[in-house]
């Protein structure tokens, strides 16, 4: 579970601010995050993420309080905890499919790069219709293919929440929805909990929950938890 | 993060920026490169000319030029010193403090399968002695007319015992000049690594003739009047009509003479090789004192270090440039470097979004840079042990 309390935070060198008085989302839930651009969406997942440090309040994962992290623990807690989807999918242009999707084995000791992690890789390429292209360079793929790449790798270390960023923001309509088939079906098959920032209003059937941003910016009120608000 | 998944990364990224890290490689082998030749070369330099060195005790020859009085008595192949006669090399003979050992190169053989003549050495049997010389095909000189060659000589002229080889005139257009002789190849000397292995050993008399002083010629005896310019009981004046011999052979070697006294024969050099320290001391202090107008005596190691001297500072300078171009080389890498860095930025803010520490990047990277530097010192010095094995002797050729 995923627990927001009095978050703020804000830029050293801007004039953003993002206040958050409460926001709860439940384990293994799949919610969609929405609001207009610069409202600080973004911002939540890398706070989330533990990219961002949090300067004022607290964020709880299942009971881990990441305000009292350090750098270190943030980095570890994310190689082994969190799974990032990006909308520009941040592949390695020098890595081939499979070596993408082990990255996160060889920059960090949190995930060994044993036999079962390489065989959990492939199936996962195997799962996401890439097999025949484990060894390509990720240069040669197309841009649905380069983001299911980027899907197997944040799934790789079997993540307990998958934070994906507009990740079907550069996609067509056909491939976006497969996309977020697989992501989907990948996070609940291994119960992982899943905030997806989006803009396409048309797929927000597909998730339990919708964070709306809007309600950050025009209520002083607490923000509504993600629970129990469905779309 | 473990070295093996950061040199694994490391390899995929060279591969993939590959223009870039030949290039930086390139730089890196070419600014090392040059010191290190130079180091390596003037090493094997130093240590050649100084074995040599040691290894001849003192070299007597006519004053003048210490420096070319003992590279031509140690290489042959340098600048002539002024000529000093066999008197000298029988002075010290008649001392009895050395085994004088006389030395003559004056002529060099005419080219042979398009291989430029090499110096004629001419020398006595304890020459190769002296120098622990070893004939590996063939026999060593007997007769007038005999020669025995270097190895590399050997290989690079194609010649081998049976075969012949000719002097070359000094002067081609001096007609009353000395003729050209021709030299029975007896022997080929077994490989010495030395200067030795390039020149054209004769018999000290064999020198003399190709220098003209000696000659052998039809018997003036019985001869026609016509090629006689005069003739009494005692006295026989032969015309230009009485050709020399250019070849000695078993037929007409009985009739090789020399005219005049064997103690004015000219020669090059005599090395002189005392049987102790002390005899040694006598002898530098015979041409300190009544032999110091005609000759000078010099000790060979002494001569080298003064040229050392030099080629150190020729070295000094070399590393300096070299320092002032590696200089450069290390900015300019610090800015393709940098530059690399910037262009990679999304790369590097990817990693650590997934969980990568700066420090972690920032093994990545220097392994990179290790790599490449690892890379750039092997191609260097791979380049310069070549170049000290096939440019060696190229150098030395330019020294002397």
């Amino acid at each position: 579970m995923i627990e927001i309390q009095q978050l703020t935070f804000t830029y050293p060198h801007g004039s953003f601010h993002l206040h958050i008085s409460e926001l709860a989302v439940e384990s293994a839930s799949v919610s969609a995050v929405v609001g207009p651009s610069g409202s600080g969406k973004t911002t939540l997942l890398h706070l989330v993420s533990g990219i961002l440090p949090i300067a004022l309040g607290k964020i709880l994962i299942d009971q881990t309080d990441l305000s009292t992290l350090t750098d270190a623990e943030r980095r570890r807690f994310r190689l082994q905890q969190v799974g990032l989807v990006f909308q520009d999918f941040e592949l390695i242009d020098y890595l081939s499919v499979i070596d993408n999707v082990l990255l996160p084995c060889r920059i960090g000791d949190a995930v060994a790069l044993d036999d079962a992690t390489q065989r959990r890789a492939e199936k996962l390429l195997e799962q996401s219709g890439l097999v025949d292209h484990i060894r390509k360079p990720v240069t040669q793929l197309s841009q649905g293919e380069k983001q299911r790449v980027a899907i197997c790798r944040a799934l790789l270390p079997k993540p307990a929440i998958l934070l994906a960023d507009e990740p079907t923001g550069n996609l067509d309509p056909t491939t976006s929805g497969q996309i977020l088939d697989l992501m989907l079906s990948s996070a609940r098959e291994n119960n992982t909990t899943v905030m997806m920032v989006t803009h396409d209003h048309s797929l927000l059937n597909r998730f339990d929950h919708v964070i709306d941003f809007e309600r950050f910016l025009t209520s002083s009120e607490p923000a509504p938890a993600a629970r129990g608000t469905p779309e | 993060m473990s070295w093996r998944n950061a040199l694994y990364l490391a390899v995929r990224s060279l591969s993939w920026y590959r223009g870039r890290a030949i290039t930086v490689v390139l730089c890196l082998a070419l600014t090392l490169w040059l010191p290190i030749t130079v180091r390596l070369l003037l090493n094997q330099f130093r240590e050649d000319i100084i074995a040599r060195a040691v290894a001849t005790p003192l070299i007597v020859g006519a004053k003048g030029s210490r420096i070319d009085l003992a590279l031509h008595g140690l290489y042959f192949d340098s600048v002539s010193p002024d000529q000093t006669t066999m008197a000298e090399s029988n002075y010290i003979h008649d001392t009895g403090f050395a085994t004088p050992i006389p030395v003559h190169v004056q002529y060099r053989t005419q080219s042979v399968n398009r291989v430029a003549g090499v110096p004629i050495v001419g020398t006595t049997i304890e020459y190769f002695e002296f120098r622990k010389l070893g004939v590996a095909a063939g026999h060593g000189l007997s007769v007038l007319g005999d020669c025995v060659i270097g190895c590399d000589i050997a290989a690079r002229m194609q010649l081998g015992p049976g075969d012949r080889i000719l002097s070359a005139p000094r002067n081609a257009f001096n007609l009353a000049g000395n003729y050209p002789l021709k030299m029975n190849v007896v022997g080929v000397l077994a490989p010495s690594h030395s200067p030795d292995d390039n020149v054209v050993f004769v018999d000290i008399k064999t020198a003399w003739i190709i220098d003209g002083i000696g000659h052998g010629h039809q018997a003036l005896k019985n001869a026609d009047d016509g090629v006689l310019l005069e003739k009494t009981d005692t006295n026989v004046t032969a015309s230009a009509a009485v050709l020399p011999f250019t070849e000695i052979t078993p037929d007409n070697i009985d009739s090789f003479h020399f005219h005049g006294d064997e103690d004015g024969f000219p020669i090059s050099a005599v090395i002189a090789q005392p049987s102790n320290r002390k005899n040694r001391t006598l002898l530098l202090g015979r041409y300190l004192t009544e032999r110091r107008d005609i000759a000078q005596c010099v000790k060979p190691t002494e001569v080298v270090q003064d040229l050392l001297n030099i080629v150190f500072r020729v070295e000094h300078l070399v590393w300096l440039s070299s320092l002032l171009s590696a200089t450069v080389t290390a900015l300019l890498l610090t800015l393709v470097l940098s530059l690399s860095i910037r262009l990679r930025a999304v790369e590097i803010r990817t990693m650590h979004k997934l969980g990568c520490s700066r420090g972690t990047i920032a093994v990545l990277i220097s392994t990179e840079f290790l790599m490449m530097c690892a890379a750039g010192i092997l191609i260097a010095v791979t380049g310069a042990w070549l170049a000290s094995v096939v440019a060696a002797d190229g150098l030395k050729s330019l020294l002397f």
